[in-house]
């Protein structure tokens, strides 16, 4: 057998050969650790002593180290005292493009728009983001419109974008005050801006239920318009519309208009200064908060009265029956890898954290929040194996991110190549 | 006034006239034979080179690529023996601007609207100028002239043979190409747009422009009205009968992956990489699956480039500091078919073979003449040319080189420049020009 056969065989053996432990194709991992924080939505959120079993990038089994039968061929991790959370999401991101491609202001309204093509797979961005332990974003256009377009959802662990990919659209982002307000020179405020936007949202509903309609054989086929298609999927249900939406007012209006009004799956993203007094009608509602970068509001006359008090928004969220309180950073104002902090100054201000609402928090809720929780934000049989390894609480500033896995991949280790963060 | 241009000039009036009478050229009777050390055939599948090759050449077109001692050479064809030169294809470079006044003259980059499919370069063709005859002299013969990359679509490019002395003899096909500018460039027609913009506005017209051309493909095969003729659009009724291509000026990572999934997946449409450099190789896998050409350069490696002010918001072409070779890059992720390309004028078209060079020197395997096939047959190949040029083979043009080496080696000389069978360019019998 000549030499070039023999090499030609051990390159179609190799890529078998590189399918690590817990990845697709791979075989077992188990991962013994000091604490798991499986933060499912409901019941216990912390299993002492657990084990942690994974195949083909899915979370096969957990449960108490104690009871665990490894199965044959598993390759075991022994963690000692690190703890193991899920990985990390964030929903308000626009660092895994670049946020100069992001704020095409052109139109008030561009429903059109995607993030899409400014992806980046394991720019700097977000190497470092995933060295803090998120390994999800919802990479959104900027808010210099009041619809400035799709949202992507995306994992931040691998260098391809089709493996990074989650779903397209993410979302419809919607922004209502505070930046679309220099779109244009003639300065439009509140008024019109919630007239444009109902009238844009209107018409793109009009548009999905002619496309219903003639799915159903009820109508004839519309013309293809690029700038309302992604209503199409709102009217399914198959995403949500994510609103950069902060004061009170247009809080409220997100609450009213958006789900109220037009009946869309809608979520505060974003969410700051005095909006928690719309909190309660909000849970009444079922439109989730997604809270930062600001995690606080101190007095801000005229726009924010808070006599003379500083608040921790979170808390007002949930002092007013708000159960879906998430954190997000808007990377890159706030970098990505600082998400935790959101949290913890949640918890500083008041937030309570008896449930382990803060991890909750970075976790199960923006999954919820985003329709995703069926594949991420626990750590549950079946959903993907996107974890983080960390000293002690990840919401302790003073604990560090030691690993990230994603889908089963060991996508950082910090005693590996260069500590990121 | 100087006196020398216009002798230039009166001596380029007469030339046609002596240069029709090239044995093998297509207004002569005799036929010419090619003797040669050894001809780089370049064909799409099979042997890529013949030893002590005889070419018979004859009206323009190639008619025989044998062996020497085993072809009997026809009694009345002019011998021609190049001894240990060899021949090979005429190099094919798919992103210039060189076809007509000097670029800085600025007639191919009118950025009236954000995409211009309507505009052509065809009116602004010089024949003779003086980068086409330096490219003739580096043995460039057929080149891609191409609008500027001003706006997201400039308008049609053109294919040209170089070094032929009229504008209806130097035209392979217009258009060319619809050419295509994903970002880079447009972003300065006006402030605030970017990528997302400029993707839906893209997709948009291209959109609109196949809607267009559907409607005439209706009324031709008799299922609908006869729709209103509009210069905008007439370039997507060849872009959809896949007559042409779209050539993307196509280079990040992001927009090339865009050309692959909304051009080519999207729209179906024949589409091929060009200009392209920085780490678009990332987007190599799915380019390869998808069976969209690479054309590379004019910069042939990819350099660190990143601004650290915030990461996300800074120019970033990310290696980690190393110093990556664009086409190993592609090869690396089973591309198969790489090309390379100069941006003439911005990198002169004689120069293209250094681009194959330093992709070499970069980690390019050519242990199938990947370097050679790259100027010469994938080009053809990607622009839909391969029935005519890019190989020496039986039935295509007689566009071909006479070199002293590896045509891809900067060592190497240019000693004589053939298309269709006409010699064009003769270092020895007139000034060498390269």
């Amino acid at each position: 057998m000549n030499l070039h056969r023999v090499l030609f065989a051990l390159l179609l053996l190799a890529p078998a050969a590189a399918n690590a432990p817990g990845t697709e194709g791979g075989t077992g991992l188990a991962l013994l650790t000091r604490k798991a924080l499986i933060s499912t939505y409901e019941g216990r959120g912390v299993l002492d002593n657990a084990a942690i079993l994974i195949k083909d990038g899915h979370i096969e089994a957990v449960g108490p180290a104690a009871e665990l039968e490894l199965p044959e061929g598993y390759q075991l991790i022994d963690l000692g005292e690190l703890w193991v959370t899920p990985g990390l999401i964030d929903l308000h991101d626009h660092s895994a493009g670049n946020l100069m491609d992001l704020n095409d202001s052109v139109y008030l309204t561009n429903p059109g728009l995607r993030a899409a093509p400014t992806i980046t797979p394991g720019n700097m961005a977000m190497r470092r983001a995933r060295a803090g332990g998120v390994t999800s974003v919802l990479c959104i256009p900027g808010s210099g419109s009041n619809i400035s377009g799709w949202g992507i959802l995306v994992r931040g662990g691998f260098d391809t974008f089709e493996e990074n990919l989650i779903r397209n659209p993410g979302s419809l982002k919607l922004a209502q005050a505070g930046n679309p307000e220099r779109a244009a020179p003639w300065y439009p405020r509140r008024t019109f801006m919630n007239w444009n936007t109902r009238n844009t949202l209107r018409r793109g509903k009009a548009y999905a239920k002619r496309w219903e309609a003639h799915e159903q054989g009820r109508g004839p086929k519309p013309e293809r318009d690029l700038q309302f298609d992604i209503f199409r999927d709102l009217l399914e249900d198959s995403i949500q519309v994510s609103v950069h939406t902060q004061i009170y007012q247009v809080v409220n209006m997100t609450i009213g208009m958006v789900a109220e009004e037009f009946g869309f799956s809608v979520y505060i993203d974003h969410g700051t200064f005095d909006g928690f007094r719309a909190a309660a009608r909000a849970a009444e509602v079922g439109v989730g908060a997604i809270l930062g970068p600001r995690a606080v509001q101190a007095p801000m006359p005229p726009m924010v009265d808070t006599d003379g008090k500083i608040l921790g928004v979170a808390a007002e969220y949930q002092g007013r029956g708000h159960r879906y309180v998430g954190f997000n950073t808007d990377a890159p104002v706030v970098p990505q890898e600082e998400l935790t902090l959101q949290a913890a100054m949640g918890v500083r201000y008041g937030f309570d954290n008896s449930r382990m609402g803060a991890v909750r928090g970075l976790t199960i809720v923006p999954a919820l929040t985003a329709g995703l929780d069926g594949a991420i934000g626990s750590i549950e049989p079946g959903k993907e194996a996107d974890l983080i390894v960390t000293t002690g609480d990840p919401v302790d500033p003073r604990s560090s991110v030691e690993m990230v896995f994603q889908r089963g991949h060991k996508v950082y280790d910090a005693k590996e190549g260069k500590r990121l963060w | 006034m100087r006196p020398i241009p216009l002798l230039l000039a009166l001596v380029a009036l007469l030339v046609p006239a002596f240069a029709g009478g090239d044995s093998g050229a297509r207004g002569a009777e005799r036929g010419l034979a090619i003797l040669t050390a050894k001809a780089l055939t370049v064909p799409p599948e099979g042997p890529q080179v013949v030893d002590n090759a005889v070419l018979l050449i004859r009206v323009g077109r190639i008619e025989v690529v044998g062996v020497q001692g085993e072809l009997e050479l026809p009694a009345d064809y002019e011998l021609l023996d190049v001894g240990d030169r060899w021949v090979a294809p005429g190099i094919i470079d798919l992103h210039t601007h060189i076809g007509g006044r000097d670029f800085f003259t600025n007639d191919i980059n009118d950025m009236v609207y954000l995409t211009n499919p309507g505009l052509r370069v065809s009116t602004s063709v010089v024949p003779e100028n003086r980068h086409l005859m330096t490219a003739v002299a580096g043995g460039v013969t057929l080149l891609l002239y191409i609008p500027g990359s001003g706006t997201n679509i400039g308008g049609h490019g053109i294919l040209l043979k170089t070094g032929l002395k009229s504008y209806e003899r130097m035209v392979v096909r217009d258009p060319g190409s619809l050419k295509l500018a994903q970002s880079g460039n447009p972003e300065s027609w006006t402030v605030g747009i970017f990528r997302s913009f400029m993707n839906w506005h893209t997709r948009y017209t291209v959109r609109r422009g196949l809607g267009y051309a559907r409607r005439w493909a209706d009324y031709e095969a008799g299922q609908g009205p006869r729709p209103e003729k509009d210069p905008q659009w007439e370039v997507f009724r060849d872009v959809l009968s896949k007559k042409t291509q779209v050539s993307v000026h196509t280079q990040i990572f992001q927009v090339v992956l865009m050309t692959v999934t909304m051009l080519s997946e999207e729209f179906g449409l024949d589409v091929y990489i060009d200009h392209g450099s920085f780490d678009g190789w990332r987007a190599a896998g799915p380019a390869a699956l998808s069976g969209v050409p690479a054309i590379l350069g004019p910069r042939g490696v990819s350099a660190h480039m990143v601004v650290e002010y915030r990461p996300s918001m800074s120019v970033e072409n990310d290696t980690d500091g190393a110093i990556l070779g664009m086409a190993a890059k592609y090869q690396e992720a089973g591309h198969e078919m790489i090309g390379f390309n100069t941006d003439a004028p911005v990198v002169p078209a004689e120069e293209v073979s250094l681009q194959a060079a330093m992709a070499v020197r970069y980690g390019f395997d050519t242990s199938r003449a990947q370097h050679v096939r790259g100027l010469t047959i994938v080009p053809a190949l990607a622009a839909g040319l391969a029935d005519r040029v890019g190989s020496l083979e039986p039935g295509k043009d007689a566009d071909l080189i006479v070199v002293d080496g590896d045509p891809a080696d900067p060592r190497t000389t240019v000693f004589m420049t053939f298309i269709e069978g006409e010699r064009v360019y003769d270092n020895e019998r007139e000034k060498r020009r390269w």
